[in-house]
C-alpha cells in the first residue's frame, strides 16, 4: 500500500501521533480491563470452583474448568463487563464446559450417571451404605445435578438458575423436584426432610 | 431442608485444596488475549478471502500486520467498487474524522461537515454514526456472531461518506483534506453510480 499523502508533509507528526495515541490509548485500556478482570477472578474464583467440584467431584479438573471459564470470560471481556449479570454468566460458562467434559467422557469409557446399583436401591439410612453427597450427586444426570448445584450450593433463585442453564422455570423446578428425592435417599438419614 | 442441605453442600467442599486467584487470572488474560487475537485474525483472514477486504488507512498503518488493526478500522468495498482504495480519479470517499489521538468532538464534526456541504466538489455526503456503523458492521459478519459481541458501536469510528461531482477532482481533494488536523484518514474508490454513496459495505 502506498502512503496516502505525501512523505515529509508536516501532516506526518500528527499521523505518527495518531498511531501513538491510538496505541498508548490501547494500553491503557488493557490495563483497565486487566484490573478489571482480575478483581472479578479474585472475587469468583473459589465459589467457581467448589461448584466445578461438585460438578466434577474432582479438584484438579474442577480447577481446570473454572480456569478455562476464566479464559473464555477475558475473550469475552469488552462485551461482558457492561451491563451482563458477571456471576450469572460464569456460571452459564462453567456448566456448559462440565456439560462438554461430560460428552466427551459418556463417548469413552467412564459415565459417572451410569455406576452400578448405589444405595437407592437399599433400605435408606443404612448407615455403611451412605453415600458421601459428591458421590450422590455423581449418580444423579448431569442436568440435574447442575439445578442442584446451583440451586442448593449456591443458593440462586430458581429464576437465576433457569435463566443460567437456559432452561424454562418449570424444567428448573421439574429437575428440582425430581432429583431432591433422589439425593435424599442416597444421603440416607443424614438429610433432614425439614 | 435447605439447611441440612446447605450443610451437606459446604462439608462436600471442604477438601478445597485452594489456589491462587491472581495467578488464574494472569493465566486467563494470556490464553484468552490470544483467543482475542486470534478471532480477530481470523475475522480479518475470512474476509480477505470470502469478501474483499479494505482496511482504512490510518496515517502510518501500511507497516501494521491485519490483526493489530482495530475493527474500527475495518472497511469492506462495496461490490460496485474498487477494491483497494486509489490515490486518483476516485469517485466515492470515505472520510475518517479525529484529532492526532483520534478523538472526535461534536465541533469537530459540525465544522466538517459544513465544510464538505460547502465543497462544490461534493455530490452527495452522508455521515455514519456508531450506530449505524455497528449495524453495518453485524451485517458484514454474519457468521461470526462472539466477533460482533466483542465490539461495541463506541469501538466503531464515525464517518463520512461522499460522492464527488468529478472524479478528477479527488486528487487535490485528498490533499486538502488529508492535511487537516480534524481528519484522520481519508480514502477514495473509483465506483459505479449504483454503489452506495462513499463507495463501502
Amino acid at each position: 500500500m502506498t502512503d496516502t499523502v505525501t512523505p515529509s508533509r508536516p501532516a506526518d507528526g500528527d499521523r505518527t501521533g495518531v498511531v501513538a495515541g491510538w496505541r498508548a490509548g490501547r494500553r491503557r485500556a488493557k490495563a483497565a480491563r486487566d484490573e478489571e478482570f482480575t478483581a472479578f477472578v479474585e472475587s469468583a474464583a473459589t465459589r467457581l470452583r467448589r461448584s466445578a467440584y461438585l460438578m466434577c467431584r474432582d479438584w484438579h479438573l474442577a480447577q481446570d474448568l473454572t480456569q478455562q471459564t476464566f479464559v473464555k470470560m477475558y475473550a469475552a471481556w469488552d462485551r461482558l463487563r457492561t451491563g451482563t449479570n458477571l456471576e450469572g454468566y460464569s456460571r452459564r460458562v462453567l456448566m456448559n464446559l462440565v456439560f462438554d467434559q461430560q460428552r466427551r467422557l459418556s463417548g469413552s469409557e467412564i459415565v459417572l450417571a451410569e455406576l452400578p446399583d448405589g444405595p437407592e436401591s437399599a433400605p435408606a439410612g443404612t448407615p455403611e451404605l451412605r453415600l458421601a453427597l459428591v458421590d450422590a450427586l455423581a449418580r444423579l444426570s448431569v442436568k440435574d445435578r447442575a439445578v442442584l448445584v446451583l440451586r442448593h450450593a449456591e443458593d440462586h433463585s430458581v429464576d437465576t438458575v433457569a435463566a443460567i442453564l437456559g432452561v424454562s422455570v418449570s424444567v428448573v423446578k421439574m429437575r428440582n423436584a425430581r432429583a431432591l428425592p433422589r439425593l435424599r435417599a442416597m444421603l440416607g438419614e443424614d438429610f433432614l426432610d425439614h | 431442608m435447605d439447611t441440612s442441605l446447605r450443610e451437606h453442600f459446604d462439608r462436600a467442599v471442604r477438601g478445597d485444596p485452594g489456589a491462587d486467584s491472581e495467578a488464574m487470572a494472569h493465566a486467563a488474560i494470556a490464553q484468552g488475549g490470544r483467543v482475542r487475537r486470534r478471532r480477530k485474525q481470523l475475522a480479518v483472514a475470512g474476509v480477505a478471502a470470502g469478501v474483499v477486504m479494505v482496511l482504512a488507512v490510518v496515517a502510518g498503518v501500511n507497516h501494521r500486520s491485519p490483526a493489530a488493526v482495530a475493527p474500527r478500522m475495518t472497511l469492506v468495498a462495496a461490490s460496485d467498487c474498487s477494491v483497494k482504495p486509489v490515490q486518483n480519479h476516485a469517485t466515492d470517499v470515505v472520510i475518517l474524522p479525529g484529532d492526532a489521538d483520534g478523538h472526535v468532538t461534536d465541533q469537530m464534526l459540525s465544522r466538517l461537515r459544513s465544510d464538505l456541504t460547502d465543497d462544490p466538489r461534493v455530490a452527495a455526503l452522508s455521515f455514519e454514526n456508531h450506530e449505524q456503523a455497528y449495524q453495518r458492521f453485524q451485517r458484514l459478519w454474519p457468521n461470526d456472531p462472539d466477533f460482533v459481541a466483542s465490539v461495541n458501536p463506541n469501538d466503531l469510528a464515525e464517518f463520512f461518506r461522499l460522492r464527488l461531482v468529478d472524479a478528477a477532482t479527488y486528487t487535490a481533494f485528498r490533499t486538502q483534506y488529508a492535511a487537516r488536523a480534524d481528519v484522520v484518514s481519508i480514502e477514495g474508490r473509483i465506483c459505479k453510480p449504483s454503489a452506495p454513496v462513499g463507495g463501502i459495505q
